[in-house]
């Protein structure tokens, strides 16, 4: 379960290893990684083997967020709201892969709801981070990252509203990857905030993330903002030739001068940054620097919360635990949809609940949710006007690796800095975005990101591709501190 | 001093029949400063009043729209699988008018 999905699929197809001891192999290790890191929602003992065929994925074992729905198995978004429910129907993505004859054999956990960027509030509870069991995975798609890094399959979905994906995958030590928005079919997935909710993929290369991702991608009939994509062959566009490509960062974001006190650890992750910038000079790529607005960077994350929690405030108000979650006992219709909302949400759901509510009122609309919706329009416009002369913005993610439990309980606070939030930029947009690991502080791995223009995700994967060969950190498994 | 008050935050909070702890309470008052202090600078960026609303993703994709055709719907066995309470075809709730 080490190899990659490539590896696999020439064991399996050369009779070397069968399907039979690729799943058991994986229902162990999920097991043990359950045991040790709380990664799973539900593992999927009964995991049936399938066909070997033409289709890189056959026969190999992945992971599902549990935010995705899956016919006959348990999907709960890791909420107590819905910690009995049961679709009827499979989401089109995962549908896609069982097709492809890819085998599930487990669920995993997130941040409930997807509302969170720590792995801390599944209802199952925290997602230990396998580098360092005393820190966290980053969220939401934390259980999928846990378990992608920790070698339990070379691939598992996650989904993207912030940069749930993205941020796991540089505190994992392995690629995240969220294709232009729409070129996933969202069906079946948990709404959270749906201008801003994305599908992708955990891998541990960027080939992976590529094949897989050409398997899942399409225009879909039950997904109105999906896009035909049959174009676009992400495989195929991994050349590792970037000669002549131009890439910048952000002035604001980059220069370590802007950090009052700048510790050694963020010193160091400007110094991975640096190299890996060098690394992608060498391979004949330029690099510059621009500059954005500070107050503009600075509204990032007020922008996206305000957004996201008046989306999901309206996605959620169907939990009521009469058509589905379990039902409370109280005698009257409210008080039973209040016991259930009150007893089932986490603390955090209920703020951004209540955040949500408030910006939607009438008489706060225009002040806080039209104006967060205008600031998205200049970041996205200012953003679009660079790709005309770039070809991708590069930036390391978060402020170094995985934190401590108890460094951010995921409270907006006026310390919040533009380098813990600049992802959410991608999902402002839909752009295509990458996270591949570029280096260890303190044995601990850390990752970069790179942003391309929408539709453009086979400039932004080659980019990405060459700068993986230029590093040792492709297909690495995470080795507990 | 906050404009924003333990009992405004009670308020909104019974709207979406949520019901909060002191603790809970006290968090969303700090959160609603936090944003409260931003969307002030928001508001003054110069032409920000003028400018359309972006509430997608992607303002110029071509939306997928199928044919308005009648297609199967899932079976009513199905749709009432995860309610608590059923009767017949229908999902059981106690009596609402008194």
């Amino acid at each position: 379960m080490n190899k990659s999905i490539t590896e696999l699929h020439e064991l399996l197809v050369n009779k070397k290893i069968t399907d039979k001891e690729l799943i058991e192999e994986s229902l162990k290790k999920s097991h043990e990684v359950e045991e040790k890191y709380n990664a799973f929602v539900t593992i999927c003992d009964d995991a049936k083997e399938s066909e070997i065929t033409d289709s890189l994925v056959s026969g190999i074992p992945f992971g599902v967020k549990d935010n995705y729905s899956t016919k006959g198995i348990l999907s709960t978004g890791s909420s107590n709201t819905l910690k009995n429910y049961i679709p009827f129907y499979t989401a089109t993505v995962v549908e896609k892969l069982l097709n492809a004859g890819a085998v599930m054999v487990n669920k995993t956990a997130l941040d409930e709801f997807g509302m969170g960027g720590t792995g801390t509030t599944p209802h199952t509870g925290p997602v230990l981070n396998p580098w360092d069991k005393t820190r966290m995975c980053a969220g939401s798609s934390a259980g999928s990252a846990c378990a992608v890094a920790s070698g339990v399959y070379p691939f598992a979905l996650g989904s993207d509203t912030g940069d749930s994906i993205r941020k796991p995958a540089a505190y994992c030590g392995i690629v995240g990857y969220k294709p232009t928005y729409g070129m996933l079919s969202r069906y079946g997935l948990f709404p959270f905030a749906s201008s801003l909710d994305h599908c992708g993929v955990l891998t541990r290369s960027v080939l992976d993330a590529a094949i897989v991702t050409d398997i899942m991608k399409g225009q879909d009939n039950h997904d109105m903002t999906s896009w035909d994509s049959s174009h676009i062959h992400l495989k195929d566009a991994l050349t590792g030739n970037i000669k002549g490509k131009k890439l910048f960062y952000i002035k604001e974001i980059c220069d370590i001068k802007n950090y009052k006190d700048a510790n050694s650890t963020l010193k160091e992750h400007f110094k991975i940054f640096n190299h890996s910038l060098e690394l992608l000079k060498e391979s004949g790529a330029t690099i510059q620097e621009e500059s954005i607005d500070i107050d503009l960077l600075k509204a990032i994350s007020s922008v996206y919360v305000v957004l996201s929690c008046a989306e999901a405030t309206s996605n959620m108000s169907n939990l009521t635990g009469i058509i589905f979650g379990p039902r409370s006992d109280a005698k009257n219709v409210f008080e039973m949809m209040k016991e259930h909302r009150t007893l089932g949400f986490s603390p955090l759901i209920k703020r951004r609940f209540i955040i949500g509510s408030y910006v939607l009122q009438k008489e706060n609309q225009e002040r806080y949710f039209k104006n967060a919706a205008r600031v998205r329009r200049i970041i996205v416009d200012k953003m679009k006007e660079l790709f005309k002369k770039y070809d991708a913005l590069i930036l390391p993610v978060s402020s170094g690796p995985a934190k401590k439990f108890d460094e951010d309980l995921d409270i907006l606070d006026e310390n919040t800095n533009i380098l813990e939030e600049h992802l959410q930029i991608g999902n402002f947009g839909g752009f295509p975005s990458i996270t591949i690991p570029n280096g260890f502080i303190d044995n601990l791995p850390v990752g970069i990101n790179i942003t391309g223009n929408c539709f453009d995700d086979e400039n932004v994967l080659n980019i990405a591709y060459t700068l993986e060969k230029m590093m040792p950190y492709k297909g690495q498994i995470a080795k507990e501190k | 001093m906050s404009k924003f008050t333990k009992e405004m935050v009670d308020s909104y909070a019974d709207k979406l029949l949520i019901g909060l702890t002191e603790e809970e309470n006290k968090m969303v008052l700090e959160e609603f400063d936090t944003i409260d202090k931003t969307i002030s600078i928001i508001e003054n960026i110069s032409g920000i009043s003028e400018l359309e609303p972006m509430m997608y993703c992607l303002d110029d994709i071509a939306t997928n729209l199928r044919e308005d055709v009648s297609l199967p719907s899932i079976p009513v066995t199905d749709a009432l699988r995860n309610a608590g309470k059923t009767d017949g075809r229908e999902i059981e709730v106690p009596k609402v008018v008194e």
